[in-house]
């Protein structure tokens, strides 16, 4: 176990210095720099001069070649530093810091809630399998899944802000808080943010939803036709006993996979949704920084997307192990 | 190194009865059959097929077939591609609209006219739609036309394209008049504008708004364009995504995998790292830089990140499928016989290992199609000249307040076109997997 554990860690810990080179290499070759881009796009005639941009990118350390930067990069990572955020002028170790609480608010509810309800949901299915109101509901959860979320954004949003505009369903636009939040009672801040979540944690959700569900029910219609859901049934067990002790608790070895997988989706935002509704997430942060050439803060994102993605699948493995006694580490 | 003894489903050939069964993708052909809903997909994926390649003869401006100065020209196969169009009309300098400069340059051609005289690329407003129409009929229409001008209600056509434009094939029905006529370019209103002298306010508003009797999903806001010619001309781009993605997704992930899984050893696991390298960087972030170094891409060079970002999933199961196979009998019988490793893999494995793999390939499809409209959402997708239903969805999203009809419309169309390419994957993997078979009742 022990050495399996380290042989994974080395593994990983290769692909993670393999990952972030290879992304420091693109973007070191991206077209443009955080000075140029910057300063051409606020005024051109503020454009700096030769000398003051070879200058600044000495202190930035841009002069040397992207290969020998990704080395100065990792020093400085070594140490625990992530580097300057150029385009949010302040450490990227902070600017990320800062996401995380609304990057949770809305991923971390959102699986959450999808899980919380597609259990009961694909348990109910399996046992009413081709019942009307099953496929029902499995017809409206196949389209679910299919409807591309920010169309669903888009639409929800002419809806909620733009028709039902001046009514008690009007839902704001953007963002996380109101303009006057600091002066709210903390009542009504918690409403506040709550409207503001609404529209997002839905078109967060249901896919997920949609898609836990299909999948826990495609597993308990495998599990119920195992010979021991038959013992079970021979045994006199009771139906719910048998759907959830028998049948569910062998269905949740897969599940525990696809549990583990969704590590890193819990911090790594969501670029489209996150743009439409101007939530304050990791997504956005890494558009923005990919948009302004922000090297130091695509690193530190990227750094921290992969960490999560790897420790994410060693996750998903451990608990294989654990909850399925026949797989053993070798 | 691995562990997990995963419970891969097991595609063996199908065994048991010894009658003369039919062949494993006949079978697996019929039981797509009996699913409805699979069906369903298959054929809207067929129709959208259609439609993309008939596009210039459903929504344009140029004739779908012309006689100019004694010959006979398909014009519109300009909308294709450039090349396609005869080099005579750029030669003779015609200009917009088409049906003037054959006028004017000979007064005996004769042509047949899309479906709809609608253009994908540029304006084409009241006057012009109005310009080809027979100067009749002034009559008996005028009270109709307030009436279905004000009301911005329902799209005059199904957003579901398709039927409206039944036989996308076939040009007009009676075109054949010697003059630039019509053969309908159908107006379900039965022609309320006809000759009608409106207020120019209403007449900007037919041309600049929400879907009415001349622009039946409604105007674009940037150059005035036509929706409803944006969204059929734009299932082309939405299939060439689709398949060319997929199609290189493919190409790399079934060799990769294939020469993994049957040679095994140091190339295995270097196939292995690379795969888990690849699934080990956000695709998102892979894209967006990838796009970014580009700088400008063409809707060529965002087919090839998508395919070349895409490939993990099909690499990994075609690996697992190969690593089955290469131990029974058949493969060591075509050894035997001498035959070449690219032999064995791709002419006796890959055959028998393709049903699990075509799966992840169909989901593959719904999915680039997804990822190119959010990239379009993002102002990343195609260049905003080519006619795209994410380019629509972001000018929609742009001025969603006011433009319903920019989300609404493409909104359906790409929903209905992944829910298609789902529903076809979902029926493949219930036709092909051997273990869901033996449970169907």
């Amino acid at each position: 176990m022990l050495s399996y554990l380290i042989r994974r860690l080395l593994l990983a810990g290769l692909t993670l210095l393999l990952v972030t080179f290879a992304v420091y290499a693109l973007i070191r070759n991206m077209p443009g720099t955080p000075l140029t881009i910057n300063m051409a796009e606020a005024d051109p005639s503020k454009r700096i001069s030769k000398e003051e941009q070879l200058r600044l990118e000495r202190t930035y350390g841009l002069d040397k070649p992207w290969y020998i930067g990704y080395f100065i990069w990792l020093n400085k990572v070594r140490k625990g530093d992530l580097g300057f955020s150029m385009f949010q002028k302040e450490p990227v170790a902070r600017s990320i810091a800062k996401r995380i609480g609304p990057t949770l608010l809305l991923s971390g509810t959102s699986l959450f809630l999808a899980y919380v309800l597609a259990v009961p949901l694909g348990l109910y299915f399996s046992g009413r399998s081709g019942k009307l109101d099953e496929r029902a509901i499995s017809l409206a959860m196949y389209m679910l899944y299919s409807l591309p979320s920010f169309v669903a954004a888009l639409m929800l949003l002419t809806l909620f802000y733009q028709r039902l505009k001046g009514t008690d369903w009007a839902l704001p636009l953007q963002g996380m808080i109101s303009s006057n939040y600091a002066e709210m009672s903390p009542w009504s801040k918690l409403i506040d943010i709550g409207r503001h979540l609404i529209l997002p944690l839905t078109c967060f959700t249901y896919g997920g939803l949609a898609y836990d569900s299909r999948f826990i029910k495609a597993n308990m219609e495998e599990a119920m036709r195992q010979d021991y859901v038959r013992t079970a049934r021979a045994k006199g067990n009771g139906y719910w006993r048998i759907i959830v002790v028998h049948a569910f608790r062998n269905t949740l070895i897969p599940f525990v996979t696809v549990l583990g997988l969704s590590l890193p989706a819990l911090l790594g935002g969501a670029v489209i949704l996150e743009g439409i509704f101007g939530w304050p997430g990791m997504g956005q942060l890494f558009f923005a920084s990919v948009g302004n050439r922000d090297y130091d803060s695509i690193m530190g994102l990227t750094l921290m997307f992969t960490t999560l993605t790897l420790l994410g699948q060693l996750l998903a493995d451990i608990l294989y192990a654990f909850v399925d006694p026949r797989v053993t580490f070798s | 190194m691995s562990l997990a003894p995963a419970p891969i489903p097991t595609a063996t050939a199908p065994r048991g009865k010894v009658r003369p069964a039919p062949g494993f993708w006949s079978d697996a052909w019929r039981r797509f059959c009996r699913k409805p809903f699979a069906m369903a997909g298959l054929i809207y994926v067929v129709l959208l097929g259609v439609v993309a390649l008939a596009a210039p003869a459903i929504v344009g401006t140029k004739p779908v077939i012309c006689r100019y100065r004694g010959n006979i020209y398909f014009p519109c196969l300009g909308y294709l591609h450039p090349r396609l169009e005869n080099p005579i009309f750029r030669r003779d300098k015609f200009r917009n609209p088409f049906y003037k400069s054959l006028q004017e340059k000979d007064p005996q051609s004769w042509a047949i006219y899309p479906l709809i005289y609608q253009d994908p690329e540029r304006r084409v407003g009241k006057d012009e739609v109005d310009g080809l129409r027979p100067p009749k009929g002034a009559t008996a229409s005028s009270l109709t036309a307030p009436a279905a001008q004000s009301s911005p209600g329902p799209p005059a056509t199904e957003p579901s394209f398709g039927d409206p434009f039944g036989n996308p094939s076939g040009a007009p029905p009676e075109g054949t008049t010697p003059q630039p006529a019509p053969g309908e370019f159908g107006n379900p209103f039965g022609d309320p504008f006809a000759g009608n002298a409106d207020p120019t306010a209403a007449e900007k508003d037919i041309d600049d708004g929400p879907p009415n009797a001349y622009h039946w999903m409604g105007v674009a806001n940037a150059n005035r364009i036509d929706v409803l010619a944006i969204i059929v001309h734009g299932t082309k781009i939405a299939m060439l995504i689709g398949f060319v993605t997929v199609g290189i997704a493919a190409v790399i992930g079934i060799t990769l995998g294939a020469i993994a899984g049957y040679v095994g050893g140091w190339i295995d696991i270097i196939i292995s790292r690379l795969t888990e390298f690849f699934m080990s960087i956000p695709v998102l972030i892979l894209i967006i830089a990838l796009l970014a170094v580009i700088n400008k891409p063409s809707i060529w060079q965002i087919m090839l990140v998508l395919g070349v970002t895409g490939w993990t999933s099909i690499c990994r199961l075609t690996r697992g499928e190969f690593m089955k196979l290469r131990t029974l009998e058949y493969v060591t019988a075509a050894r035997a016989l001498g035959a070449n490793v690219p032999r064995i893999l791709f002419r006796h494995i890959l055959p028998n290992a393709m049903a699990p793999v075509l799966v992840p390939i169909t989901f593959g499809i719904a999915g680039a199609i997804l990822t190119e409209s959010g990239l379009s959402l993002l102002g990343l997708g195609s260049p905003p000249d080519t006619p795209s239903w994410g380019g629509l969805l972001n000018r929609g999203r742009e001025n969603f307040e006011t433009m319903w009809w920019l989300i609404l419309f493409p909104g359906i169309a790409i929903f209905t076109t992944v829910l298609a390419y789902n529903l076809i994957g979902e029926g493949l993997q219930e036709a092909t997997d051997p273990r869901l078979r033996e449970g169907t009742k």
